[in-house]
């Protein structure tokens, strides 16, 4: 079991990933990528640093296992209920009763905003009329999330805590079905879903605009010149009068585009956009 | 002696009163950073560093991810986020799993403080109900700089201080009002 590496062995392991994958991981905060890379070490069944760069090396990781095990999951449903209550009760409303509103999530790994989205949707009346765009870091991702995602006893409790904290209107219970103690989240409500594959956000295509674009807490794992690029491209990608949701404790002011927003709700994070 | 750059603070169950006789005791002019990272509810997101500032002198922060720390300034681990000190003395923060029941985890930010600041790092575990912070503390040590721990004796739940002292040797065992006058003698 490997339970640390230096900034050496990060090095080594970011230039195997990008000459034998093409990722570049060069500008990922240390810490996060670091743990990450500690758990891929062990999760991959590797003794040292050197010899999970060998692997990859050897490409005896395929570039999907890498990014999925890489990849953060968010570990709750309904993370800051509070949040959900406001997009629910305002936000989703005002956006969703135009026609064609589509809301882009472009980071979905286990599935939990996804599904906490569409509950949203499907509570404040607007499943059918709102077209959700995820997109998911790797294939595995993309299967996972397709039928239902796979969750364990300690997610779903905190899950119904804070369902109940967020007021929902029925039980969470009846949006999952339980095997084996692992809750799967009903398929329907992905009815008006598209899932697709973009590992890296700056490459993603977007040929019509948002009204809102939640992404939340990912921002956390980028350096300042990633992240600016990163935002830029959820700030194009927003209609004027479209929302940017991030995380709580996120912040944008280290960005230049920045200034095409204005902030309509400051404890949840959510933007808007003023200009193009 | 005044080499250090950062102090750190790690406590649990029993350290909400010992935290606010210590930064009640700090001038508005102390020049170190101090950070804590205490255990709190994931879920209420604000209250905390209101409560403790009551008695402070220095302004008391929940750090966004990538603000740079300054001098001068408690920093409070905010609720339902791990939080690191990055090479280049910026805030990050991330919404991996619970370490030790915990997030924010104790032993995480130890680890990256411990590692950004080397031997110019005093660490201080106070009164707890887990081990989180032992493995931490030990990373001050591994690293170089100051390790103390609240006397298990003076303690409310002397779990986490115990624990600490049976991952390393830990420099100082200091009563409350000697982390204090410790703290003093830094600035």
């Amino acid at each position: 079991m490997v339970d640390n590496i230096g900034i050496v062995d990060t090095r080594n392991i970011i230039s195997a990933v990008t000459d034998t994958y093409g990722i570049d991981l060069s500008d990922y905060t240390f810490t996060i990528l670091k743990r990450r890379l500690i758990h891929a070490i062990n999760t991959f069944g590797s003794h040292s640093a050197d010899d999970f760069a060998d692997k990859i090396r050897k490409k005896a990781i395929t570039a999907d296992d890498f990014i999925y095990t890489v990849s953060l999951e968010v570990t709750e449903f309904f993370r800051d209920p509070s949040l959900w209550r406001e997009l629910r009760d305002r936000y989703i409303p005002e956006i969703c009763r135009a026609t064609d509103s589509r809301i882009w999530l472009p980071c979905v790994t286990s599935g939990d905003e996804l599904f906490s989205l569409a509950i949203v949707l499907n509570e404040a009346g607007f499943q059918g009329k709102t077209k959700i765009d995820a997109f998911c870091p790797s294939h595995k991702h993309v299967e996972l999330v397709k039928k239902g995602g796979n969750y364990d006893q300690k997610k779903i409790e905190v899950s119904e805590a804070n369902y109940t904290r967020y007021v929902g209107k029925t039980q969470f219970a009846s949006y999952y079905t339980l095997n084996d103690n692992r809750a799967e989240m009903k398929p329907s409500l992905l009815n008006n879903v598209s899932i697709d594959v973009q590992s890296d956000i700056l490459n993603a295509t977007v040929t019509k605009k948002y009204k809102m674009v939640i992404y939340r807490n990912k921002l956390l794992q980028f350096n300042i010149p990633l992240y600016d690029k990163v935002i830029r491209k959820l700030v194009d990608s927003l209609e004027i009068g479209g929302y940017l949701v991030i995380g709580n404790m996120e912040t944008l002011e280290y960005s230049e585009a920045s200034k095409k927003l204005q902030i309509v709700n400051a404890n949840e994070k959510i933007y808007k956009k003023r200009v193009d | 002696m005044n080499d250090y750059k950062a102090i750190m603070i790690g406590g649990s169950a029993g350290s909400f009163q010992v935290v606010t006789r210590i930064i009640a005791a700090l001038p508005a002019n102390y020049p170190l950073p101090i950070l804590m990272c205490l255990h709190r509810l994931k879920h209420i997101r604000s209250g905390f560093v209101e409560a403790l500032s009551i008695k402070s002198k220095l302004p008391i922060i929940e750090p966004h991810d990538k603000e740079p720390l300054k001098a001068g300034r408690i920093y409070l681990a905010p609720a339902n986020y791990h939080m690191y000190i990055e090479l280049g003395n910026r805030f990050s923060l991330s919404t991996e799993d619970v370490v030790n029941h915990s997030r924010p985890s104790i032993d995480l930010s130890f680890f990256s403080a411990s590692y950004n600041f080397k031997r110019k790092l005093v660490g201080i575990i106070l009164s707890g109900a887990n081990k989180d912070g032992a493995l931490g503390l030990k990373s001050v040590t591994d690293n170089g700089g100051l390790t103390i721990v609240q006397d298990p004796k003076e303690c409310q739940v002397p779990t986490m201080t115990t624990a600490s002292m049976n991952a390393t040797k830990v420099d100082y065992v200091f009563s409350t009002k000697q982390i204090i006058d410790f703290l003093l003698k830094l600035a």
